[in-house]
């Protein structure tokens, strides 16, 4: 067989679709997002894919797209245009029409919804093949589509000349060893998957067509070029510290979370079309951790920020603040309150009640008063590391009685390192100002279940728990705007009869 | 074929569990005792060993040993069904042999587990089963557990064989329910396995169920199983919708561990679960006490009616002085309180609400409150999810004592939520003045009964008294 004319390799973002408030293309911005992953070395882009959003998108606007792409990439890089659809005559129309604006390939989802048999499956691919002259990218992602495109089906799909490649969505490695053990140099064989991406390179994978790709293009290229140099050890040091960050995309909202991220960083995008939420698929926790991630990758700007510890007394700080929900100034530390929740873990959940203040208002009075006044059961004491107190010094309640050894060992021991460790780290990344530590203190109340028995999982869930909740109640959040855009939504969990 | 006496297979069948002490010995006395309760209750015969018997936490000594005291104990009154499935052939056939020669009238046999056999594999299984013992058998679909289904084909052929006289369906899968009836239900008798679905089962030409809540109910599903059979679906659908709550509870939060921990609040001390189940597992603390609260209203226990101290009757401003605020305070401050009710009986809510700026005896009060909190009382912020806390911030108190995780769990569920939504309600419609929506810190009081049932009411009822207290809080800051 004669080698394909074109050969997709390297790494490429799956793009998102931005919106305008109202829910419109905002062309400028896929242009401003299209100049960040070329200028972070991305080797072609993909539009309207999964992650674009296609299904929630109407023709005219998947091809505007399309054309907008190939229009401002201009040549810098191939643009891989997603074509696919549920029916075939629609997939051809949309094939087509990205041959004529210019792609240099069309990446070509499965069916879904009805799920086609093998026969249909390869019957429809083998129709849009004959429909066009440009090369096709064929598209597995079962997770969406409901079907798993068969091995077999693509062995036979690779004998038509202009199928080029498939992408392998599915994260599934065995099927995609049969890929490599089938196909391998016959056609181009691209990883989607994130989570698997470096193992699936080390396996002969030729590239990546990735959603996280719009976010750490850069991570991705160091990752590629490390395997491509058989330096596996630093691929593998890359993807473990990208894990937590591509795991909240690919599980919790792919395009939703790569939005809120771009978002968070600066390059405003919008979010993604309705019924897609951020608090659904993406829940308020998974955006706090995405940003945390977002940060050990400098992804957010350092810039100055100004915080008024008590009226009159200001303090100058830095800190990477992001995109809306860091202010410029903080003020008014009279009583600053925050609730955050952390999961996974059924039992092992923390659930944080803070509240911040300066040392001689009411937190203050109250951090003594509790100390002085202990409540059987619900004894409070200040947060030490080592022996020391934290600085801001800060007092830990339990909200859950207190009835055995093992829950105080959770709380007092588990817990109280978990929230040494967020307080630390707060002061580390400049929200809580170095130069302010002693003029605050902050209560946390700290909710470990009665059943938790997963010391380590208390621990990691109140570190987190509590490190939202220092930046909420710093920030506002959630701010009145937010409560109100989000209330009517709201599904608190426990409302429900078992 | 050989000779093998036949019974017909109809009726209701508690699915037994296995008493045992500390989890460790048989408790052949509460076994005894188990069997005769739920012979007098009138069901149609007993299943011991099954997979709520615990039988893959058992080695095959206990079982065949548990199975001797059942024969022993039923002594012929009903038939017995002994579970004897296992993972591999041989062990099933060992187990099946010794049910015959321990007397029972026939065995329930689980499709093979943990490592799965194809169709032919699983026909083979059951065929030489058949092909080496002399006592009628049970196919027992239960894919939840074993990780697949018996495919209705071989499901087809094995019917043809005499000794298989059915086949218990805990799936809950009702199209494959139905494939069975169409394909071998004038063969063989379909039983229900699934406790949320007999009647629709029933109603659809099953025979009978075998089920784990009938160590509980067993009267409910033998008056369910007669109406359907006189054909008063009305009546039927009634004692089904009776028992759902219940049903679910068994079906999804727990198995034996439930029906142990309901048994044993009926005085029925049947022990715990072996490990790795536990109570505080898949049955939480917060469900365990939802089984309570269901075995009390079908009259299974007695209504242990809590002893519920309504707050006595005081002046609204006098209601915050163990919260730090005084009646004095309140007036000097102008400090807006409000009172509301709303519904009836067991999920009627009472608030009382004081509202007062940050730096205010309410500042204070609020932060207290969450730093020293009261054993029974402790306080909550109000949210309309988690990771949602509302503005004005407000707190919650409960203001009757929180005695179990169920209550903590209506108080931390729809109690929470209904104050937060009520509360960022009203700020959208600009019921508070714009500073106090930054500006103030709010204290709802709440008092909810603590066997409050209906969580949908209890939202409701919760809503409206806030906004109503808040009304009367803040109803006329415009004009000031």
């Amino acid at each position: 067989m004669e080698k394909k004319k074109i050969w997709p390799k390297g790494v490429i973002p799956a793009l998102v679709t931005p919106f305008t408030k109202k829910f419109e293309v905002d062309q400028k911005a896929l242009q401003r997002l299209i100049d960040y992953v070329i200028e972070n070395g991305v080797t072609g882009v993909v539009p309207c894919g999964t992650t674009g959003e296609f299904v929630n998108m109407t023709n005219e606007e998947r091809m505007k797209v399309v054309e907008a792409t190939i229009d401002h990439v201009n040549g810098r890089v191939p643009v891989y245009a997603g074509t696919g659809d549920a029916g075939t005559k629609k997939a051809i129309e949309f094939t087509k029409h990205a041959e004529d604006a210019g792609a240099d390939a069309a990446l070509v989802v499965s069916p879904f919804y009805f799920k086609p048999t093998d026969k249909e499956l390869y019957e429809h691919y083998v129709e849009i093949a004959d429909a066009v002259n440009l090369p096709i990218i064929l598209y597995n992602i079962p997770q969406v589509t409901g079907v798993e495109i068969p091995w077999w089906v693509v062995e036979a799909l690779a004998e038509i000349d202009n199928i080029v490649g498939i992408k392998d969505s599915s994260g599934n490695l065995p099927y995609m060893m049969a890929l490599f053990e089938k196909l391998y140099g016959k056609i181009s064989i691209i990883c989607g998957h994130d989570e698997v991406a470096m193992a699936a390179l080390a396996a002969g994978a030729d590239g990546l067509i990735l959603a996280s790709a719009n976010l750490i293009p850069d991570v991705w290229k160091q990752i590629y070029e490390a395997v491509k140099k058989g330096d596996l050890e630093e691929a593998r040091r890359l993807q473990r510290k990208a894990q937590t960050l591509v795991r909240i995309v690919v599980r919790q909202g792919g395009g939703l979370a790569v939005k809120a991220g771009l978002n968070m960083m600066g390059l405003e995008v919008g979010t993604a079309r309705r019924p897609l939420m951020t608090g659904g698929e993406l829940r308020y926790e998974d955006e706090e951790l995405l940003r945390i991630h977002l940060e050990a990758f400098g992804k957010l700007r350092r810039k100055p920020l100004e915080i008024e510890v008590k009226p009159g007394v200001t303090v100058k700080s830095e800190f990477a603040g992001a995109v809306p929900q860091t202010p410029s100034k903080i003020s008014d530390f009279m009583l600053k309150t925050a609730e955050a929740f952390a999961s996974p873990g059924t039992a092992d959940v923390a659930h944080i009640d803070i509240q911040v203040g300066w040392k001689t208002g009411p937190v203050g009075k109250t951090v003594d008063e509790a100390l002085a006044n202990p409540r059987s059961g619900h004894e409070p004491t200040i947060v030490k590391v080592g022996g020391r107190q934290t600085k801001p010094r800060t007092l830990l309640v339990p909200t859950v009685t207190v009835r055995t050894k093992e829950q105080a060992e959770l709380v007092y021991v588990h817990a109280m390192s978990g929230l040494a460790k967020a307080i630390a780290d707060s002061v580390d990344d400049g929200l809580l100002p170095k130069n302010a530590l002693d003029d605050l203190v902050m209560i946390a109340n700290v909710f470990v279940h009665p059943t938790a028995s997963n010391p380590k999982r208390v621990n990691i869930n109140n570190y987190k728990a509590m490190r939202y909740a220092i930046r909420k109640a710093l920030e506002g959040r959630p701010t009145l705007e937010e409560l109100m855009e989000r209330k009517e939504s709201a599904r608190h969990p426990f409302r429900y009869e078992p | 074929m050989k000779k093998i006496k036949k019974f017909n297979l109809e009726g209701i069948f508690p699915a037994l569990v296995t008493p045992f002490k500390d989890q460790a010995e048989i408790d052949e006395k509460a076994l005894r005792s188990l069997i005769n309760y739920v012979i007098d209750e009138g069901v149609a015969g007993v299943v011991p060993v099954g997979t709520t018997g615990e039988f893959v936490y058992m080695s095959n000594e206990e079982r065949k040993k548990v199975l001797e005291i059942v024969v022993d104990e039923v002594n012929a009154r009903v038939p017995v069904i002994a579970g004897t499935g296992a993972s591999s052939t041989r062990e099933t056939i060992e187990l099946s042999k010794h049910a015959k020669d321990a007397g029972a009238d026939a065995v329930l046999v689980v499709s093979p587990y943990y490592l799965r056999p194809a169709d032919k594999g699983a026909y083979q299984h059951f065929y030489e089963l058949v092909q080496t013992t002399d006592i009628p058998i049970i196919l027992y679909n239960i894919p939840q557990c074993t990780g697949g289904f018996i495919s209705r084909e071989v499901v087809e052929d094995l019917a043809q064989l005499s000794p298989i006289i059915g086949l218990k369906d805990s799936s809950g899968h009702l199209p494959y329910t139905l494939e069975l009836l169409e394909m071998v239900g004038d063969k063989i008798s379909i039983l229900c396995g699934h406790d949320e679905v007999v009647l629709p089962a029933l109603a659809a030409g099953a025979k009978g169920a075998i089920l784990a809540s009938a160590n509980v109910i067993p009267d409910i599903w033998i008056k369910l199983h007669e109406a359907v059979k006189k054909g008063n679906l009305k009546t039927a659908r009634k004692l089904q919708m009776n028992a759902q709550k219940l049903a679910r509870i068994f079906c999804r939060y727990g198995g034996a561990v439930a029906v142990k921990a309901a048994l044993k609040m009926m005085g029925r001390d049947v022990g715990k679960t072996r490990r790795p189940l536990v109570s505080g597992g898949i049955l939480t603390l917060e469900t365990k006490e939802e089984i309570r609260m269901e075995l009390q209203r079908l009259g299974k226990i007695k209504l242990k009616q809590a002893e519920v101290k309504l707050a006595p009757s005081k002046v609204l401003e006098e209601r915050f002085e163990d919260l730090g605020v005084s009646s004095k305070q309140i007036k000097q401050l102008k400090l807006p309180v409000g009172e509301a009710s709303a519904g009836e009986r067991l999920e009627k809510t009472y608030v009382y609400l004081l509202a007062g700026p940050k730096e205010s005896p309410v500042g204070y009060a609020w932060s207290r409150a969450l730093a020293n909190p009261k054993s029974g009382y402790e306080a909550l912020t109000a949210i309309v999810e988690p990771n949602l806390a509302v503005k004005p911030i407000t707190l919650i108190v409960p203001a009757v004592e929180i005695q179990n995780m169920r209550q903590a769990s209506i108080v931390y569920g729809p109690v929470q939520s209904a104050v937060g939504k009520a509360v960022s309600d009203t700020v959208e419609e600009k019921g508070f003045p714009p500073k106090a929506v930054h500006d103030y810190a709010v204290i709802v009081r709440v008092f909810v009964h603590p066997e409050a049932l209906n969580r949908q009411l209890l939202y409701a009822n919760t809503y409206d008294a806030v906004k109503m207290a808040l009304l009367r809080a803040f109803g006329f800051w415009r004009k000031e």
